[in-house]
């Protein structure tokens, strides 16, 4: 379909240039994600989730007259092929980069649009970082381009650990167990720099190879001989899974404080073992109200299943984009990249979760967070089990947030 | 007059190469920059396994070691490099000749799989070390660098990076051209072929074999460097078996005897990749199936598939090669579309969402998949029958063909019956 | 004392269900001198065979029917791939086995999906066997251990005391010599390809259970499978047995040691100076844990190329 659509938009182009001045440039997003490999399961779920939110923009009337397009590009699982990918997207002429699965990409892309941005002025691009979750990309490698609308350790962390302790389940001794890179150092960090917020002391803290365990049991004996309470992990997929698992062979009490036992296969193959356990994430339908469930109705209508995991933080923050995009006027038939860009810190629109808005100084957006349970009476099932996600606590986007990295020196342009 | 036509044929190549950037589009040239630099390296691999015969597992490592000298060399002196940008890739031909030379040292002691588990080792030993060294590899989001302006040009542009890229291939390629003409590199055929035999000439094999891994590490640090200087990044997921797998897989796809071979192989395989990752989300599967069929049915690899080509039209001459040549081509394009349309119809019919519309709505079972811009039902027979119809046709076609080939078959069967063993067997411990 | 137990049972565990899948890769490596690179592929096709008979046939009939399809893929595989690319060299063979492992992960990713799907340890068997200190054992590890145990016992038999194993046998040493004397030797390598991938079939299909079921779960296991059957020896399946040992006690154990090589240091007054140089002197051990099988296979091709107990050339 990228030849099709290479072709339509030479088209578009060849019938403005007959047109003359009168006619727009469309708005092009591109969504450069993992789509096939070994990580594609989260890779195609951000693009069904940016298809929606255009097909959204759309029906609103797009950008001047004009469709907005969504261009999709695979980066073939790894920050290389996402860098190739980034130029054949420039050469398309895409003004918007769309990604969100892995913070390895998210820093190389950020990084290859910084450095466009300085070389082609006149021609920027704008990343949109939905769910690259590493401190850094909002730290040190912060620029005026790049926003992020999901949220990062700290955030998550501190929904967590409140909920837990105002419902009763947090205790008093922690266990921190990650994933030894940059998203798991930084939940290790935070889940220690909460402790006083908490109330709790961290007995141990463990960082371990990626994606490269298969038994955990040993990790296991670690808890238990701590004597944990509870056990507080940014672990995703089979780290999470298994981990679980391990802890439940092995009889351990301990109650788990998670941020992605949300993925779509986790409760099925967990089971039972997932029941009473928490996590925070950044959308519930259960506590989104009646737009909530306006909102779910008609993504399963169009995309074919209830939005899930990563999909709605991805909409919303797409919906920021189109809020910013209504309020900037073309120039000269084109969009103004930078003026987008001033136009999407100031954006404030209401989700169904609440209000989400965008922070100028670090280009964090503040978006509202809810701690939920894996319980039998939650009215929204998951993976086509009986059990699903009982909303706990909402934490409004100011009650959540974190404070901005003194790392982060942003360079505005004139 | 073959030497003759040979240059030109050569000459030729190299202007189409140079008029790359204004023929074809930013995207396409980016596509080219990675088609020369997979290109090299297979080329550097070659040297070791299509001459040298010995099978390395683990050359992505040499590649990576060469990405990770030039983006340190990128970065030093604060920022403006330790060499101009246009010599930046010696950077990554002294890290990996380097770091190739002791590698090589201690795995050339073996021979045949050994060797080949060895290299394995040291790449996944590599792989696994590289996250835990920050200060060298970077952590996961890598190290990055800026290409510095030199020499009146700020190489900001994909045309400029091309042309530097070209520039570093041609003469890599030359460089390793000319060392297999010369008697070092000649003797390295002799290592595969027999090197008890060598050892009993006089030559020291060991020392020969060292040589002959450190020039193809070289190699493979400056396609890895001449990456660094395009991406201006390197992340250690560089040192991935898939990227070693996948140099071995372009090398024979290739075909190993000729120098040019796996070159082609190398690039053919980018360009697939390039072209078609974007097309479908199936498209490991569609790389599967032609590694599979390269390795059944044309185990010469391209290039062997072009000789037999030019040695059939020698033979049938023009006017009753032409139709053989259309009738093959024809046969794959049916085959082609046939096995696309059905696993494309599969992927649709057995993804989650299609399941679970196909399961919310009891009345109507099985609704239309969208392949091609026209609506196909899957109860359908017509569905099932325009794949079989395209599979059957060139099927027909392939076994017409076949028999007309039968006789070039035999020519190149006495060569098969005695291949040299790429690899040796199992317990040849040098 | 426990942790220590309880380590050394996780470790002899997790060793043994690397066996299961070692072991038939390294009775196709001795007989055909090619390294299988599909063959955790094998491993991952019982547990999704298993997955989707559980439904028709229940856990125990899914068991026992699974590795015999895997079986059959793996002489369909032997009899119409690999037999014609034999005559091209081993690397062919290879390189052959390694597109046939991607073509069998995306064939089980087209059907599948990409998410892990829903085969769990059946409620039965989900019970603890045990106490052992503060946590409990559960029965069903036990279980993958016994089928490890049982499966080395019953092919050492086969291949020692048995007619056939003795043919077997034979045709790896001197397969031409076994031809003349009248034994079908394609028919041989065909069955011994077969029962090496039903071995991996059954390996999937117990272990699939207790670990995750997912499309990756060829490459997660596929590269240690590997670094066994060249510790232990090529061809050798003692030596399969005594490395997977092996590497499931240094990855388990290694996990509770926080130690780096800075505290070894210090024994010779050095941890000040090894502290300041950093990097490899100060990582610790347990994060290692998965990185130790890699040093220790290249220690052994550096030593001892044929393995622990392989046959020296």
């Amino acid at each position: 379909m990228h030849a099709f659509r290479v072709l339509a938009l030479s088209a578009v182009a060849a019938a403005c240039l007959a047109a003359g001045a009168a006619c727009a440039d469309p708005v092009k997003i591109g969504v450069i994600e993992t789509l096939s490999g070994p990580q594609a399961a989260s890779g195609q779920m951000y693009r069904a989730a940016a298809r929606y939110a255009v097909e959204k923009m759309n029906a609103e009337g797009g950008w001047n007259g004009q469709p907005v397009q969504l261009v999709e590009y695979d980066n073939q699982g790894g920050p290389a092929g996402a860098a190739d990918k980034l130029k054949a997207a420039i050469a398309d002429g895409v003004h918007i980069v769309v990604q969100g699965a892995s913070s390895a990409v998210g820093g190389q892309i950020t990084e290859d649009i910084r450095k466009h941005n300085l070389r082609n002025p006149g021609k920027e691009m704008i990343y949109v970082n939905v769910g690259a979750e590493a401190q850094e990309l909002t730290g040190e490698k912060c620029h005026f381009h790049h926003f992020r609308f999901s949220g990062n350790a700290p955030v998550r962390t501190k929904a967590l650990v409140l909920a837990m302790k105002q419902s009763g389940a947090l205790g008093a001794r922690v266990y921190a167990i990650n994933q030894n890179y940059s998203w798991g150092q930084d939940m290790e960090k935070a889940v220690v720099d909460t402790a006083s917020l908490g109330g709790y002391q961290v007995v141990e803290k463990t960082l371990h190879d990626t994606n490269k365990i298969q038994d955990f049991a040993p990790y296991v004996a670690k808890i238990g001989a701590a004597k944990a309470d509870t056990v507080i992990t940014g672990n995703w997929s089979n780290d999470l899974l298994l981990l679980m698992k391990a802890t439940k062979a092995a009889g351990l009490k301990a109650r788990f404080g998670t941020v992605f036992l949300d993925q779509p296969g986790n409760i099925a193959n967990g089971g039972e073992l997932t029941l009473g356990h928490y996590i925070a994430h950044a959308f519930n339908p259960e506590a989104a109200g009646a737009d909530g469930q306006r909102f779910v109705a008609d993504y399963k209508a169009k995309i074919g299943h209830v939005p899930t995991f990563i999909e709605p933080q991805t909409v919303f923050g797409l919906a920021m984009v189109a809020d910013a995009l209504k309020r900037v006027k073309p120039e000269g038939g084109k969009l103004n990249v930078n003026a987008l860009a001033k136009a999407i810190e100031t954006a404030k629109i209401k989700t169904p979760m609440g209000e989400m808005s965008m922070r100028a100084a670090d280009h964090q957006a503040l978006l509202p967070m809810v701690v939920s349970t894996v319980a039998r009476d939650a009215r929204y099932k998951a993976d086509d089990t009986d059990m699903g996600f009982r909303p706990v606590k909402v934490f409004s986007g100011a009650e959540a947030a974190a404070p901005v990295q003194a790392s982060c020196k942003m360079q505005r342009p004139s | 007059m073959r030497s003759n036509s040979t240059l030109v044929a050569v000459a030729l190549g190299v202007l189409l190469l140079a008029g790359v950037p204004m023929l074809l589009s930013q995207g396409l040239v980016n596509a080219a920059i990675q088609m020369l630099i997979a290109a090299l390296f297979a080329s550097a691999y070659n040297v070791l396994c299509g001459q040298a015969g010995m099978l390395s597992f683990g050359h992505a490592a040499y590649f990576g070691i060469g990405a990770f000298g030039t983006v340190h060399a990128m970065n030093a002196l604060g920022g403006t490099g330790l060499l101009p940008t246009p010599l930046m890739p010696l950077a990554g031909a002294v890290s990996g000749l380097a770091i190739g030379a002791v590698a090589g040292w201690f795995a050339t002691k073996r021979t045949g799989t050994y060797f080949a588990m060895i290299t394995l080792a040291i790449a996944e030993l590599l792989h696994a070390l590289a996250p835990h060294l920050k200060g060298l590899f970077g952590g996961e989001a890598g190290v990055s660098a800026m290409r510095m302006p030199a020499m009146g040009l700020n190489f900001g542009s994909t045309t400029q990076v091309y042309y530097l890229t070209l520039a570093w291939v041609l003469a890599s390629l030359a460089l390793l051209y000319f060392y297999t003409v010369t008697p070092a590199g000649r003797l390295a055929l002799g290592l595969r072929e027999n090197g008890h035999r060598l050892r009993f000439l006089g030559y020291h094999v060991h020392g020969l074999s060292v040589l002959v891994f450190s020039i193809s590490a070289m190699f493979s640090g400056i396609a890895g460097a001449l990456q660094v200087i395009n991406n201006e990044a390197a992340n250690y997921v560089v040192f991935d078996a898939s990227l070693s797998a996948s140099v071995v897989l372009n090398t024979y796809i290739g075909g190993v005897k000729v120098f040019l071979g796996p070159a082609l192989g190398a690039s053919l395989m980018t360009f697939f990749g390039y072209a078609v990752s974007d097309l479908t989300q199936s498209w490991l599967l569609y790389q599967g199936i032609l590694f599979v069929l390269v390795m059944m049915f044309m185990p010469e690899g391209l290039a062997g598939l072009l000789g037999l080509a030019a040695r059939e039209q020698r033979r049938l001459g023009l006017a009753r090669f032409a139709p053989v040549l259309l009738a093959c081509v024809a046969a794959s394009v049916l085959l082609a579309a046939g096995t696309t349309f059905v696993v494309e119809l599969l992927q649709r019919m057995f993804s989650q969402d299609y399941r679970a519309l196909a399961s919310a709505n009891a009345a109507a079972p099985w609704p239309p998949i969208t392949l091609l811009g026209h609506a196909w039902l899957p109860a359908a027979a017509v569905t099932w029958l325009v794949p079989a119809g395209l599979l059957a046709g060139g099927g027909v076609l392939l076994l017409a063909v076949r028999r007309r080939l039968q006789p070039a078959q035999a020519e190149s069967e006495p060569a098969a019956h005695a291949p040299a063993p790429l690899v040796q067997s199992p317990g040849g411990a040098a | 004392m426990d942790t220590l137990l309880v380590s050394l049972l996780n470790g002899i565990i997790y060793g043994l269900v690397l066996f299961m899948v070692s072991a038939g890769l390294t009775l196709i490596f001795g007989m055909m001198g090619v390294l299988n690179f599909a063959h955790a592929s094998f491993y991952m096709l019982g547990a999704y065979f298993a997955f989707a008979l559980q439904g028709v046939l229940g856990f125990w009939g899914a068991l026992a029917l699974s590795p015999l399809l895997v079986g059959l893929v793996g002489a369909v595989v032997e009899r119409f791939f690999l037999r014609r690319v034999h005559r091209y060299g081993h690397a062919h063979e290879l390189l052959l086995t390694f597109g046939l492992s991607f073509i069998i992960a995306e064939l089980v990713k087209l059907f599948f999906g990409n998410f892990p799907v829903n085969y769990r340890i059946p409620a039965s068997l989900d019970f603890a066997a045990f106490r052992l200190g503060s946590s409990d054992y559960p029965a069903y590890r036990l279980l993958m251990g016994g089928v490890a145990v049982a499966m080395f016992v019953l092919i050492y038999l086969l291949l020692t005391r048995t007619r056939v194993g003795i043919v077997v046998r034979s045709a790896i040493y001197r397969p031409r010599m076994a031809e003349a004397l009248g034994h079908n030797v394609p028919l041989v390598f065909m069955g011994v390809f077969g029962v090496g991938a039903a071995l991996a079939g059954l390996a999937g299909a117990v272990a699939g259970a207790f670990y995750t079921t997912n499309p990756n779960m060829a490459l997660e296991l596929g590269v240690m499978v590997f670094v066994v059957v060249v510790v232990g020896g090529l061809g050798s399946l003692e030596g399969a047995m005594l490395a997977s040992l092996l590497i499931g006690l240094i990855t388990s154990l290694a996990v509770a040691v926080d130690a780096t090589l800075a505290d070894a240091l210090a024994l010779v007054g050095a941890r000040a100076w090894a502290e300041e140089v950093g990097g490899l002197l100060t990582l610790k051990v347990s994060s290692l844990a998965a990185t130790l099988p890699f040093a220790l296979m290249l220690l052994i091709l550096l030593v001892r190329p044929s393995g622990l107990l392989g046959e020296k050339a």
